[in-house]
């Protein structure tokens, strides 16, 4: 296990590459469910939680049954059928054993479903390629990138949603009311983690 | 073209989703969640307010609470004894009775009554303004008066007052708690729905200090958590602010009157006049008078009849 | 509706992205060039409408509870299919739109006209619907990224604008800027539309 690596991904995945911010993927929730900060912490949970299973899943759907029989081409459809399918049973799990988790983070999940940041961090998974030794991503660093990806995921959207909550009490003109504003403000946001391109682990 | 290809990936992708489709078949048998019936027909008659007076997350999650937890029937303030006797038909269990509270602000500090340290300019929100060194108000524990219990109300029964504080209009409450919630003073609290006198102040400090931020405010006399004011007890010190124990049967009367600051707050004389007011004040000091006077007869009667 | 109706409401009325709210992933990501942005357009219809027409011809047979992953899957064969192609003949339009040609199957606007139109309505019909919807996605990407690009790089498709030695705001062409090109185009057109209806709703 090579902890450099694991550092890396953490580092990139919350501040340089931040999935939201800077790579994205997951902005139909990022506007739609940062309106209050309870709800942008549940998302956030359930955002973590669908994209560390849908790593684990998709590697081994990738690496055991696509790779095995020359059938890469088709990892889309694989993908989205796996993840599709994950989600449903997540919330079959969660609704039956989790009733109190089910009704804090359960109207999230058929949400989730179609959210570009799964996928897109499924497919990441797959196609990154370490510079330092050519490597593709291994089974740890694959679902931990899905971990991190989801934690920085969360961050922006707590950090949108405390900003957007004290933005209700503001004089603004009556065109920026509402989304306008949110995608200003997430423009700052955004140009805040900018500043953290170009730092350097080693 | 090679055939082989295509049917290795119809294959294997048939494969995927037979095997996807056959867990979740199984899943769905496996996590069956059974729906009580009673729980569709206790979550009808709740009012749909989804307030969470009742602690449970909305009224579908009470209505869990009660068929699989077996949470207490009367919970909900909003739908008030019907919902408890008609859930209580449901359970098949006796009816018991809620008492309907109220809110109220337990602030007297109008714009004229309470004076300012500074001017403030920033967002119009208690929320907001309560991080500027507390607000811009001189008393620590008084209404900033911009309203977030207004807009947390959900049930259309406060306002804000001209004087700077929030009104509760009795005939809407119903109880569920937002405004004792959204205010960051906690100066909204709750009382019985029949109570009619609360004290309106929340001013944990004391004497000068007060006198100085508020003319009405409580400075901490203790006056009337004396037993000469209120016999039953039903008023005691919590430091320098008094207590009230609503679950003590206590018109209160004796604290109104006697609190040398009229910090008790009657609701029943909103209906009265001026000269109604004044008048059942001067019945309560005659009152008092005679009482005391027969008191020291008595004391002088037992005094000389020991001698 | 009429044809014209139909092809035209996906322009502007309704579009995907301005008015409906819906591929926004997408608009914000490819959009640092008008080359890209065509590109990602035309891909985009070209799923739409197979999907669609797809979906319309099979709605009579398909299960209603389990019709969601059913179509996901359409779409995402579709998505494979224009994936592939874009690899074979346009591979550098393919690396500069990166990660976001396989995205296309989660694009809401995709899986939103499935299920909103293209379920309930004619083959033709629903044909009709995913070419205009597409090419108003277009128009939209279009907009965005014209000015992004004519701001941020002062090209236009390409072409200098201002001079090779231009040094415009880079930030237009990173993630800020797309965001703050949103929200500005966002507030235009509810800017213009409160100015329609205070003219028509009397004095204020």
């Amino acid at each position: 296990m090579n902890i450099t690596h694991l550092v890396m991904i953490a580092i990139g995945s919350i501040f340089l590459n931040n999935f939201v911010l800077s790579r994205f993927l997951g902005i139909c929730p990022f506007v739609g469910v940062s309106k209050k900060l309870d709800s942008a912490v549940g998302m956030g949970m359930a955002v973590i939680f669908v994209m560390t299973l849908a790593s684990f899943v998709t590697y081994l759907v990738y690496y055991y049954v696509l790779v095995p029989y020359s059938l890469e081409y088709l990892n889309t459809i694989a993908f989205i059928l796996t993840i599709a399918a994950l989600v449903q049973f997540i919330e079959m799990f969660m609704k039956k054993n989790m009733p109190a988790l089910y009704s804090a983070l359960g109207i999230f999940l058929p949400l989730i479903t179609t959210n570009c940041a799964v996928l897109g961090v499924a497919i990441l998974n797959i196609d990154s390629v370490w510079a330092d030794d050519g490597t593709h991503y291994t089974f740890i660093e694959s679902i931990w990138n899905g971990f991190t990806g989801g934690v920085g995921f969360t961050i922006a959207l707590v950090i949108m949603a405390g900003i957007r909550e004290k933005l209700e009490f503001a004089d603004l003109p009556e065109s920026m009311k509402g989304l306008p504003i949110a995608f200003v403000t997430s423009a700052l946001i955004a140009m805040a983690f900018l500043g953290f391109s170009g730092m350097k682990i080693m | 073209m090679d055939i082989g290809q295509i049917l290795i990936a119809l294959v294997w992708i048939g494969l995927l989703g037979a095997v996807f489709g056959a867990i979740l078949a199984y899943a769905s048998k496996v996590f069956a969640v059974e729906v009580d019936p009673k729980v569709e027909k206790i979550s009808g008659i709740l009012p749909q307010a989804n307030c969470g007076a009742c602690g449970y997350p909305g009224c579908s999650g009470y209505a869990n609470g009660i068929v699989s937890s077996g949470a207490e029937i009367n919970l909900c303030s909003p739908g008030g004894k019907d919902v408890v006797d008609k859930i209580a038909e449901i359970m098949g269990v006796a009816a018991k009775d809620s008492v309907a509270m109220v809110a109220y602000c337990a602030c007297n500090g109008t714009k004229e009554n309470a004076k300012n340290r500074f001017e403030y300019y920033g967002p119009k929100s208690c929320s907001s303004a309560v991080f500027v060194s507390g607000g811009h108000k001189m008393c620590d524990y008084g209404c900033l008066g911009f309203g977030d219990c207004v807009e947390a109300c959900l049930f259309g029964a406060m306002g804000m007052g001209e004087d700077g504080l929030p009104f509760v209009d009795d005939g809407k409450c119903v109880g569920c708690g937002a405004c004792v919630k959204a205010c960051p003073k906690g100066i909204m609290k709750m009382m019985p729905k029949g109570a009619k006198v609360y004290l309106a102040c929340n001013s944990k400090a004391k004497g000068k200090e007060v006198t100085d931020a508020c003319i009405v405010g409580c400075i901490g006399c203790k006056i009337c958590s004396l037993p000469k004011t209120t016999p039953s007890g039903a008023i005691k010190m919590n430091g320098d602010l008094p207590v009230v124990n609503y679950d003590i049967e206590d018109t209160l009367t004796g604290a109104k009157y006697k609190c040398p600051k009229g910090c008790f707050y009657d609701k029943g004389d909103e209906s009265k006049s001026e000269d109604q007011i004044a008048k059942e004040k001067e019945d309560f000091k005659a009152e008092e008078a005679k009482a005391s006077e027969a008191a020291k007869k008595a004391a002088l009667e037992k005094a000389a009849a020991e001698k | 509706m009429n044809f014209i109706q139909n092809f035209t409401k996906g322009f502007f009325k309704e579009n995907p992205v301005f008015v409906i709210g819906l591929g926004l992933c997408a608009t914000l990501a490819v959009t640092t060039s008008l080359i890209n942005a065509i590109g990602m357009g035309a891909a985009t219809t070209f799923v739409l409408i197979g999907s669609s027409v797809l979906v319309s011809i099979v709605k009579k047979v398909t299960p209603n509870d389990i019709r969601i992953p059913i179509f996901v899957v359409m779409i995402a064969t579709f998505t494979t299919i224009v994936d592939l192609s874009m690899k074979a003949w346009f591979p550098a339009l393919s690396s500069s739109l990166g990660i976001f040609i396989p995205l296309i199957v989660v694009n809401c606007i995709i899986l939103g006209r499935a299920e909103a139109y293209a379920f309930k309505n004619s083959i033709w019909d629903s044909a009709v619907d995913a070419l205009g919807m597409g090419v108003g996605f277009t128009i939209a990407l279009s907009l965005m990224s014209g000015f992004r690009e004519i701001i941020g790089s002062g090209t236009f498709f390409g072409f200098p604008l201002f001079g090779s030695g231009y040094k415009g705001p880079l930030m237009m062409i990173l993630p800020p800027g797309g965001f703050l090109m949103l929200g500005l185009i966002l507030a235009f057109i509810n800017w213009n539309r409160l100015r329609k209806s205070n003219k028509s709703g009397g004095a204020k």
